[in-house]
């Protein structure tokens, strides 16, 4: 029992203890990512070190790179909390692909439309028809899984290419959103009260990133301090006892799934109305994935998404910086954040292996155990 | 449509569908032991790449295949480390291997400048040149590159293993139920490798045929375009059995080349409602409106040896 009453002792430990806990794991997995990476990098005959002081440079070396970084994080920080919040409950929302494509359709839409509205309330409803489509598009997997019984990885891949292929169609010529005549396909552009205010002049800045910043410390407050957090966090480590608790299990997952469809939207309606002011043709090329990854590194802990997301954009924006003053090929850094992931998972199960063998040492034998 | 353009099709149909078969031939295997091996996208988009590079440098398409293969082998086994022995959540790790792939094969490709300009050495045709004259199969049948024949073959002999042999047994036994195949002294661990493996093998293969079946380049940027993911949803849709899968990866090489002759050729059918197809059926499938084929048992979890229950 010391082993359990010590690790007890250190997660009481207010901060210190959930930073280790959670902050373990993922940074033993992004040092190796690194590491990994910095092999690769000095394997194309660049020295790494200069290369990573490029990256860095790159990122946070002025004002407007560290813009550029908050601008790329807007999304990842949106997507990476709705896959985070599916994490605590045992769901892996994979479909954050297909929501921003949903998002930025409704968001489009109605940001298109020359309204006569003041601009809050016309980036208002933008942002909000954007959340209702992507939605409503989550609400399918949602029903599927929480009522069918349909693994719902599988079926949100699936939908994030009808979501693509669905936009792609929706921006093509003839459509009512299109541009016409357009050299690639792509939406009108937004109206200009639908558009979002540049915080910072000269850069691309916008506010995406207070948005998903505080969908992160929300949701981090509603997972530890809500019935639903509690209810979310049981149906996560023990859906057999939530069920017994009296949780009402399918309305749960399927709130969970929407809430993450809904983050998605909204994510892909900052992304077209901060930045692109347009829908374009296959826009979000991955930035959903990314957001799976980040939530993962996060061990699903919303503050965590916020950690996650700024080292993921860090990489991305000063990679770019990193290519063109060192030579490494620019999709170096999309190599060293899935590298920083397949790590960070490899090493997710021994830490856990080591703590459940060391309770089984101590403990009763058929003391219950959960791994994996 | 003439009766050219359907023979095009059709023999395009065999072109894009032979690929998706080889990598499902694999995939199967995996899924039926209880794995969902989301990272064939990535392991196929390795496998084009690298059936070029070497087919670029040695000038030999079975070397570049057997290379592929090899190199499928490593990837396979370094998923199946992942999945299985470190337990990870199977899509997941799926999908960072195919952004590790879609990334590292960009990069290895910037640096390997010298296959660019280069059209690589194909696989040959299964039949000489004279048989293309024979009217209408001649030229959906008889133009067709070796690699596409053995794509058309294997599913009878994945068939025949899946069903007909102890190791098929096994593995299905293992997707199953793991535990009453360990009980009857089956090593699930081992079984669950050799799947995941042959997985991989198969899915570079495929790749290889993508790039080696007829265009031999490599295109930066992900030319695999999703293509691991059709297989899935074959996979799915062919309700875990070799041969419907098969069926239905040439349905999905069909809606593919329509898509694709549509694009150039302008039509009233929207060619993206052709692209969504494969996905839109996987989901029908899946919510039990098309067939009634339940997946295995242990689909996509984890297997605990010392989980009780």
């Amino acid at each position: 029992m010391t082993s359990t009453k010590k690790r007890d002792r250190f997660i009481t430990l207010p901060v210190l203890g959930q930073i280790a806990l959670f902050g373990g794991r993922p940074l033993v997995g992004i040092l190796l990512g690194l590491a990994a990476g910095a092999g690769l990098i000095a394997l194309s005959g660049v020295n790494p070190l200069v290369a990573y002081w490029a990256m860095l440079k790159g990122a946070i070396g002025s004002p407007q790179s560290i813009a550029n970084v908050l601008v790329r994080a807007s999304p990842l920080l949106l997507t990476g909390v709705g896959v985070a919040i599916g994490i605590k409950a045992g769901l892996w929302n994979v479909g954050e692909e297909g929501y921003m494509y949903m998002g930025a359709i409704g968001a489009g839409a109605v940001g298109i439309m020359p309204l006569p509205l003041p601009p809050l309330v016309h980036i208002t409803l933008a942002i909000l028809a954007g959340a209702a489509v992507a939605g409503a598009w989550g609400l399918l997997p949602a029903y599927l899984r929480a009522y069918r019984g349909v693994n719902e990885v599988v079926t949100t891949i699936m939908m994030n290419y009808v979501a693509q292929f669905f936009t792609s169609w929706m921006v093509h010529d003839p459509q009512p959103m299109a541009e016409p005549g357009a050299f690639f396909p792509m939406s009108r552009i937004l109206a200009p009260s639908a558009r979002l205010p540049i915080l910072m002049p000269g850069t691309s800045l916008h506010p995406g990133f207070i948005i998903g910043i505080a969908a992160c410390v929300l949701f981090y407050l509603a997972v530890r301090f809500t019935p639903f957090g509690f209810r979310t966090r049981m149906l996560g480590t023990n859906p057999e006892a939530a069920r017994y608790a009296g949780v009402n299990v399918r309305r749960q997952t399927l709130l969970v799934l929407v809430i993450g469809a809904l983050m998605g939207g909204v994510a892909g309606a900052c992304e077209v109305m901060g930045l692109k002011m347009r829908v374009y043709q296959d826009f979000v090329s991955g930035v959903g994935f990314e957001g799976v990854a980040v939530a993962l590194l996060a061990a699903g802990n919303p503050l965590g998404v916020v950690i996650t997301t700024l080292f993921f954009s860090i990489v991305k924006t000063g990679g770019a910086a990193m290519s063109v003053s060192t030579g490494v090929g620019g999709p170096m850094t999309v190599v060293i954040e899935a590298l920083c992931v397949i790590f960070t998972i490899a090493v997710g199960y021994s830490e856990r292996k080591r703590l459940v063998r060391a309770d089984k040492t101590k403990e009763d034998e058929e003391a219950p155990q959960r791994v994996g | 449509m003439s009766a050219d353009q359907i023979i095009s099709w059709l023999a395009a149909t065999l072109q894009w569908g032979g690929p998706l078969i080889l990598v499902s031939v694999g995939e199967v295997f995996a899924e039926r032991s209880g794995v969902i091996d989301v990272g064939i996208e990535g392991i196929m988009l390795c496998g084009a790449l690298s059936g070029v590079a070497i087919s670029f440098y040695t000038g030999n398409v079975l070397i570049a295949s057997l290379g592929t293969m090899i190199l499928g082998l490593v990837l396979g086994m370094a998923f199946a480390y992942l999945t299985v022995t470190r337990r990870t959540n199977q899509v997941v790790t799926g999908l960072m291997f195919n952004l590790a792939a879609l990334g590292g094969t960009n990069l290895v490709f910037s640096l390997l400048s010298a296959t660019r300009s280069h059209r690589v050495a194909t696989f040959p045709d299964l039949f000489p040149a004279s048989f293309g004259n024979v009217p209408i199969i001649g030229p959906v049948l008889f133009q067709l590159p070796v690699i596409t024949w053995i794509a058309l073959v294997l599913p009878f002999l994945a068939s025949w293993v899946l069903y007909h042999t102890d190791w098929g047994l096994n593995v299905r036994a293992v997707g199953d139920n793991p535990k009453a195949a360990a009980t009857a002294g089956l090593s699930v661990i081992a079984l669950k490798y050799q799947a995941v493996i042959l997985s991989g093998v198969f899915a570079a293969l495929g790749g290889c045929a993508l790039t080696l079946g007829r265009v031999g380049y490599f295109a930066s940027g992900g030319m695999t375009a999703g293509r691991g993911f059709v297989v899935l949803a074959a996979v799915v849709v062919g309700g875990w059995d070799p041969l419907r899968i098969a069926l239905a990866c040439l349905v999905f090489g069909a809606a593919d080349a329509a898509q694709l002759r549509m694009q150039t050729t302008g039509s009233h059918i929207p060619y993206q409602f052709l692209q969504m197809f494969p996905y839109v059926l996987t989901l029908a499938a899946l919510a039990g409106l098309v067939g009634r084929k339940r997946p295995p048992k242990t689909w996509g979890a984890p297997y605990d040896p010392k989980k009780l229950s």
